[in-house]
């Protein structure tokens, strides 16, 4: 008690020596406030989650309560634009830092009301396409609220279509923008361009360095790999719904559709269908049509009154002629029937050209050739034609049939210059779901037949059969192409034995040991694989002759891609069960081969570890089977291509099951097996195992030629 | 007692204070309910009064499109293929190409240039038919106006190229008129897409022909191989290290630099990335780096990558801001597994398929002039951009991507069920009457074709077969058996020799074999190639071996493409030398084959019937040398070539349980197993 008084008196030290018991109290309580402070410090990450749950952000509002801004006459205007300008001249990447995702953000500026000195406003708000088209940047990816973090900034400025336009004024309100800046990382969207009576093939209003997504652009305004080519967007797209039509003979071979064109080019299409009659149909402009129909959606030929844009899906080629404008509405129309745009409209940078190969889904005509365009159409073979129709369609359903499509086209176009190594492929641009879905990738494509100088790395998996495995080793290591062995313990319960002990080999020799008994370790690509092929090879496979395993390794030089093995398997499918069968018996097929004695490429073993679908890897290391049917459903799979079995059929020691012997366990076995197949061929969603009626055997394998003289001479031995 | 009280109470709100101070904001963040924040809204704000907002364009605007302008006020001094390039003149025939003859003496490479373009098949020596006239720009400071005086078809250059394997100092278009301009690494601000060709800066000592294949032996990077490798002047490479901790954030790194390579051809192919800076001379490290398997990184290139039209260089090639090497770097680190790989791939395929030799190159640019005529039956970009490239897949043998045998992968296409036999009679003029039973019994045939090619009159009466039978009658020319026959209706071909014997089974088995390989041949007897130490030349054998390089023809299932690249695409010194000596017929398919696949063909069992089967000379080899057959033939073929495309295989493919101890009741192809 005394010492406690004493040293309250003093008072200097923080907390004061005292009797244990208080000791222990006072310990208590920091305790507590220190927990207290970790659970609040959790906290913070909480609200985050909750508030952003709470929709007050994307708010409604009214268009009219937007707030305004006065232009004064003399507030400046933006130089007009740069035609050098390019990514690395005119742009500042240093504002798209790295990020993981490799996506841009995005900025977008609040809507402001303009006018001018006199309270005229500029332009009406916005328009419905550009209110969508914004919303969609909002909802997306790229969207970020925080200005100093983004990359490419939006103006809520509308400028769409130049004929609503006060030129001089829009480029001050755009001048005046927060980070204008020269219009450096500014992004402005125009579908129609020019005004009479020169019509400009891009936006009029100076812009100084902004990026440009134009509807229109001509190779003489169009700043490569700056701009973006955008379509112009079609309102029918919205309104009219046109269900996919199937390819085939459509009523007519060509077709007209567009109302304003130069006379002289109609003069041409009438010659042409007073030429081919039937098959060419060139409408224009219905003269009396009654009251209440909405004249954009008639189209007449001489009497005949027809629907648009129905009638399209009645042609197989329709002409998409230049007007004032190069860009035209009707492209997206045509499309979206399926049919395949005849473009006629020379120097027209097609739309999203930078990534869209329009060569697929069009025919482009020079002008001057537009009364051959008929023979020139003819030339197509019919085949072609339906795979245009397909990919026309496709075009539409992708990056024409929104306002959403194209701007988020458009911004992943800037985005794949930016983050080049991360960029869509040209497939991905081009190929329709359906081509996308069968079409097989193989990983290892390039004919190459590796140097045999490089040799192969075995693999042994063993959990503790010590005297077997030592075994496998000495009988590897005489292999002449062998240029390291692995072996992977798979005990964590047990040590491996001494170095000592090992059989020595003249190849080097390590052991992995694991940290789990994962059959899944076996194709582990662990770093020590320095080779490019690897020999899988079980503890107990001793039956395998050098010569065996030798012409095994030449067989994989030959075919790299495939998993080449030695017990060969086969897949069934079971008419009575409606399900998928495993089969070990003799058959005159293969479509397996047993990762117990395989070679394979060790990428393969990459793809096992990170790239497996859905949740096969788990399920085999928690049934402890199947890890090899999983690996050539993996490697059929992404190459597309059927196993190598190697050599004739050998007595394996039951090679497939561990210490298991008896007919009962071997039939428990089967039905095991035969399960994963179909539990796999359900995660895979169809059935990649190729069957194949070969297997390889040496040139001189069993023919009349003195043994000693053959090269691989002990095959097949037993 | 009084003071401890008063130690705990203190204690407890030091801690109170503490636990409020620190921790507090939160809790009471938590406990009020957020409110709305004041200021601009996040994201784009929804309107109320959405329906009040106006379309872009009036109803009537967009199908009106406002007044049409006259047509012929096209703006613009420069040029582009629709306006400056009159495609009538190559309507009739195609693309014809004439060269003006080279004034005053010429470089190697220029030489080499005029002589690709001679020997291609696009050449005339009339300047009227042609619908391309080529002009060479001869010294380097090229495009330079031209001192001499235009050449006498110039007409404003409409329908010229004018050819530059040099980049041009200037953009000295006024001269040029309409002429397109194919110029080595062309300034990006003055090239005219879709007009003028970029071509690839070639080094002096380029290959005419041929040409060196690819460095790139194995798929993937080696664990421990250097990642990076930077261009220096002269050539140079240097090999480096990442190590971005060296790299402070204003872009300027410390390489960890490596030893300066005065040779890259050795240690290049051992760097995963080479990073090219992006100016002009530069240029010339791309190639190296193609050739290597080196994976290129142009930091923004001023110039165009050569023959952007068509190839798709974002599958070999990384083209990066030079603003953020960093960036790039660990861009670079990063990058998985499946794409290093497959970029590397590319670079291989496409140095072999356009880029070492200057005849490829040569061909590529008329290629892509053909393309551009041929405009919607012009290559797809699928054959520029996968192997085996567009120069060995002519649009003139089939339009549709999966009548090729090479894409039925990418296409999700199946190779097709049946085959059409097609058994060559030659001078004996015996009717094959075995052989087409033996055949025609297979379950895949789909037709028998006949080609007579003997002096001997056809027999009046055929027999009857399963499947139909068509006879043609040939000029008696070696050449003859591998052209193009409308009357074969299926992509898989059986060529057979009429004195050849053959089972239904064996037909059986090669066809299913076939199937699963349809880019190559599959044959039943092999000759295999040797290199003749002593005297330096190329021979072949026909003795048993442990390897094989061809199969005869007189025996072979092969896709239907190679009779089109047989017959148009060869050179015709060629051709001729096959009419010479039929049984170099044999070794041109076989390197063709090779050329294009880049493979060994397949060998298929064949059960021998008589022990002198001509062409096939059996017994065992008694280890004597083996003897050389028709040497000067493979010489001549692999000068033509430019490089011997033949691979060896040493393995055979049998039916699966072939000669196993197992009842012969259980196997499908049975009388395979006879001795």
């Amino acid at each position: 008690m005394c010492a406690s008084v004493k040293y309250n008196i003093r008072g200097p030290a923080l907390i004061p020596r005292m009797k244990t018991k208080h000791r222990i109290y006072y310990i208590t309580l920091f305790s507590i406030v220190l927990l207290g402070l970790i659970a609040t410090g959790m906290f913070q990450f909480w609200p985050h989650s909750i508030e952003s749950s709470n929709d007050w952000s994307v708010e409604k509002r009214s268009v009219r309560d937007v707030p305004v801004v006065r232009l004064p006459a003399e507030s400046p205007i933006p130089e007009r634009g740069d035609l050098s300008c390019r990514m690395h001249t005119c742009f500042d990447v240093y504002r798209c830092g790295f990020n993981p995702k490799n996506k841009i953000k995005v900025y977008i500026y609040s809507l402001k009301k303009y006018v001018d000195d006199s309270g005229v406003p500029v332009s009406s708000t916005i328009s419905r396409e550009y209110n969508e088209l914004l919303t969609a940047i909002s909802d997306s990816d790229y969207y970020t609220d925080d200005i100093n973090r983004a990359c490419l900034f939006v103006p809520s400025i509308d400028v769409l279509n130049q004929n609503s336009l006060r030129i001089k004024e829009t480029a001050q309100a755009l001048a005046q923008l927060s980070r204008w800046d020269r219009g450096t990382n500014h992004l402005l969207f125009n579908m129609l361009p020019g005004g009479p009576p020169d019509y400009n093939t891009a936006l009029d209003v100076p812009r100084d360095r902004a990026l440009l997504a134009g509807g229109g652009f001509s190779t003489w305004t169009y700043r490569q790999g700056y701009d973006v080519s955008i379509p112009v967007y079609s309102p029918l797209s919205a309104e009219v719904a046109l269900p996919e039509k199937g390819p085939g003979p459509r009523r007519y071979f060509l077709l007209s559709s567009q109302m304003a064109l130069h006379p002289e080019y109609r003069e041409e299409l009438e010659a042409l269908q007073n030429k081919h009659r039937e098959s060419v149909l060139v409408l224009n402009k219905c003269t009396n049509l009654s009251e209440g129909v909405l004249s954009v959606r008639k189209r007449c030929h001489s009497h005949q009154v027809f629907d648009y844009p129905q009638v399209l899906q009645e042609a197989t080629f329709c002409v998409v002629l230049r007007g004032a404008r190069l860009g035209q509405a009707v492209l997206s129309d045509v499309l979206q029937a399926g049919c395949v745009p005849v473009v006629i409209a020379d120097s027209y940078i097609l739309p999203f050209s930078e990534v869209l190969d329009w060569k697929r889904a069009s025919v482009i005509v020079p002008e001057e050739k537009l009364s051959d365009v008929y023979s020139i159409l003819q030339s197509i073979p019919q085949r072609q034609i339906e795979e245009m129709q397909r990919q026309a369609r496709w075009f539409w359903e992708a990056y024409f049939q929104s306002i959403k499509a194209i701007a988020l086209a458009t911004l992943q176009i800037i985005n794949d210059r930016i983050y080049p190594y991360a960029a869509i492929s040209y497939e991905e641009w081009n190929d329709p779901p359906s081509v996308k879905w069968a079409s097989v990738n193989n990983p290892l494509f390039l004919p190459l037949i590796p140097p045999q100088s490089q040799g192969f790395t075995a693999i042994v998996l063993t959990y503790d059969r010590v005297e077997s495995l030592f075994r496998v080793i000495t009988e590897v290591s005489k292999v002449p192409s062998l240029s390291k062995l692995l072996v992977v313990w798979n005990n964590q319960n047990k040590n491996p034995p001494e170095e000592s002990l090992w059989p020595k080999i003249r190849v080097p020799l390590k052991v992995v040991r694991t940290a789990e008994n994962k059959l899944s370790n076996r194709f582990f690509p662990y770093d020590e694989i320095e080779t490019e092929a690897v020999l899988a090879i079980d503890d107990d496979i001793i039956m395998l002759t050098s010569d065996e395993l030798q012409f095994g390794y030449e067989v994989w030089r030959e075919f790299p891609d495939r998993l080449v093995g030695y017990p060969g398997r086969l897949h069934l499918w079971d008419h009575e069960m409606n399900k998928w069968k495993y089969e070990s018996e003799w058959t005159n097929e293969v479509s397996m081969v047993l990762t117990g004695a395989a070679f394979y490429h060790k990428y393969f073993n990459y793809l096992y570890t990170y790239k497996m679908p859905g949740d096969i890897k788990n399920w085999v290391d928690a049934h402890m089977n199947c890890e090899d049917i999983a690996m050539n459903f993996l490697v059929a799979n992404v190459t597309g291509k059927a196993v190598i079995k190697v050599t004739p059929r050998k007595k394996f020691k039951c090679p497939e099951c561990t210490a298991i012997d008896g007919l009962s366990l071997d039939q428990t076995h089967m039905v095991e097996r035969s399960e994963c197949i179909n539990k796999f061929a359900s995660v895979f969603g169809t059935m990649p195992l190729k069957v194949v009626e070969h297997r390889a055997d040496p040139v001189l394998y069993k023919d009349d030629f003195p043994e000693k003289l053959k090269s691989f001479p002990n095959i097949g031995s037993l | 007692m009084q003071l401890r009280k008063k130690a705990r109470w203190l204690a407890l709100s030091a801690a109170w204070l503490l636990l409020v101070l620190l921790g507090g904001t939160p809790l009471l963040r938590l406990a009020v309910p957020p409110k709305p924040q004041p200021g601009p809204p996040q994201g784009w704000p929804r309107w109320l009064d959405a329906a009040l907002l106006k379309s872009f364009s009036q109803p009537e605007e967009l199908p009106e499109d406002a007044v049409s302008q006259p047509p012929s006020t096209l703006r613009g001094g420069s040029c582009n293929w629709g306006t400056c390039f009159d495609t009538s003149k190559c309507r009739s025939d195609g693309l014809k190409v004439f060269v003006y003859p080279a004034a005053g003496p010429i470089s190697k490479v220029h030489g080499q240039i005029l002589a690709s373009l001679e020997g291609s098949h696009f050449h005339t020596h009339s300047p009227t038919e042609a619908c391309l006239l080529v002009f060479l720009l001869l010294g380097k400071d090229a495009l330079a106006p031209l001192s001499s005086p235009q050449p006498p078809h110039w007409n404003r250059g409409q329908n010229h190229l004018v050819l530059s394997p040099y980049p041009a100092p200037c953009p000295c278009a006024s001269w040029l008129g309409r002429a397109m301009v194919a110029e080595a690494s062309p300034m990006v601000d003055t090239f005219r897409l879709g007009f003028d060709v970029a071509l690839p800066l070639l080094p002096e000592a380029h290959p005419f022909r041929g040409g060196n294949p690819g460095q790139l032996r194995q798929y993937s990077p080696h664990p421990r191989e250097a990642l990076l490798a930077l261009a220096e002047e002269r050539g140079r490479w240097r090999m480096a290290g990442i190590n971005t901790s060296d790299c402070p954030w204003d872009g300027h790194c410390e390489w960890d630099l490596g030893p300066d390579l005065n040779d890259p051809g050795e240690t290049l192919p051992n760097a995963t990335f080479c990073l090219i800076p992006g100016h002009r001379p530069e240029a010339s490290h791309f190639l190296q780096a193609l050739q290597a398997g080196c994976i290129p990184v142009l930091f923004s290139p001023r110039w165009k990558l050569p023959f952007s039209e068509v190839i798709d260089w974002t599958k070999a090639a990384i083209v990066a801001d030079e603003r953020l090497p960093l960036q790039v770097l660990a861009a670079l680190q990063e990058m998985p597994a499946e794409r290093v790989l497959a970029l590397r791939q590319q670079t291989q395929f496409l140095w072999d398929a356009y880029f070492s030799s200057v005849e490829k190159v040569i061909y590529t640019t008329l290629e892509i002039i053909q393309d551009r005529i041929f405009g919607a039956s012009a290559h797809p970009a699928l054959l520029w951009n996968s192997p085996p490239g567009a120069l060995l897949a002519p649009p003139t043998f089939a339009m549709n991507p999966g009548d090729f045998p090479f894409y039925h992968l990418q296409q999700g296409s199946h190779s097709e069920e049946r085959f059409s036999a097609l058994i060559w009679v030659g001078a004996l003029g015996q009717t094959p009457l075995k052989l087409i039973q033996a055949v025609a019994g297979s379950q895949y045939c789909a037709q028998i074709v006949v080609l007579w090619s003997s002096e001997r009159p056809l027999p009046p009466r055929w027999p009857e077969s399963a499947v139909p039978l068509t006879v043609i009658e040939g000029r008696r020319k070696a050449s003859d058996r591998f052209f193009p026959y409308r009357a074969i209706s299926t992509n898989a071909i059986l060529s057979l020799d009429s004195y050849i014997s053959l089972s239904t089974s064996e037909v059986d088995f090669a066809f299913t074999v076939w199937q699963s390989f349809p880019e190559r041949m599959v044959g039943f007897l092999t000759w295999n190639h040797l290199w003749n130490e002593a005297q330096g030349v190329w021979g072949y054998t026909a003795k048993m071996t442990n390897e094989f390089s061809m199969v005869l023809t007189t025996a072979a299932f092969y896709h239907r493409y190679y009779h089109t690249l047989f017959t148009h695409s060869m050179p015709k010194a060629l051709r001729t030398l096959a009419d010479e000596a039929p049984s170099c017929a044999d070794v041109l398919m076989n390197f063709l084959a090779a050329a294009v696949t880049k493979l060994p063909p397949i060998k298929v069992p064949y059960v021998r019937r008589h022990p002198d089967t001509p062409l096939a000379p059996a017994g065992p080899g008694t280890g004597q040398e083996p003897q050389l057959l028709a040497g000067d033939c493979i010489n001549q073929v692999v000068a033509e070539f430019g490089h011997m495309p033949l691979v060896s295989s040493r393995l055979r493919l049998d039916p699966v349980l072939f000669k196993d101890p197992v009842s012969v009741q259980r196997k499908k192809y049975r009388s395979l197993e006879k001795p």
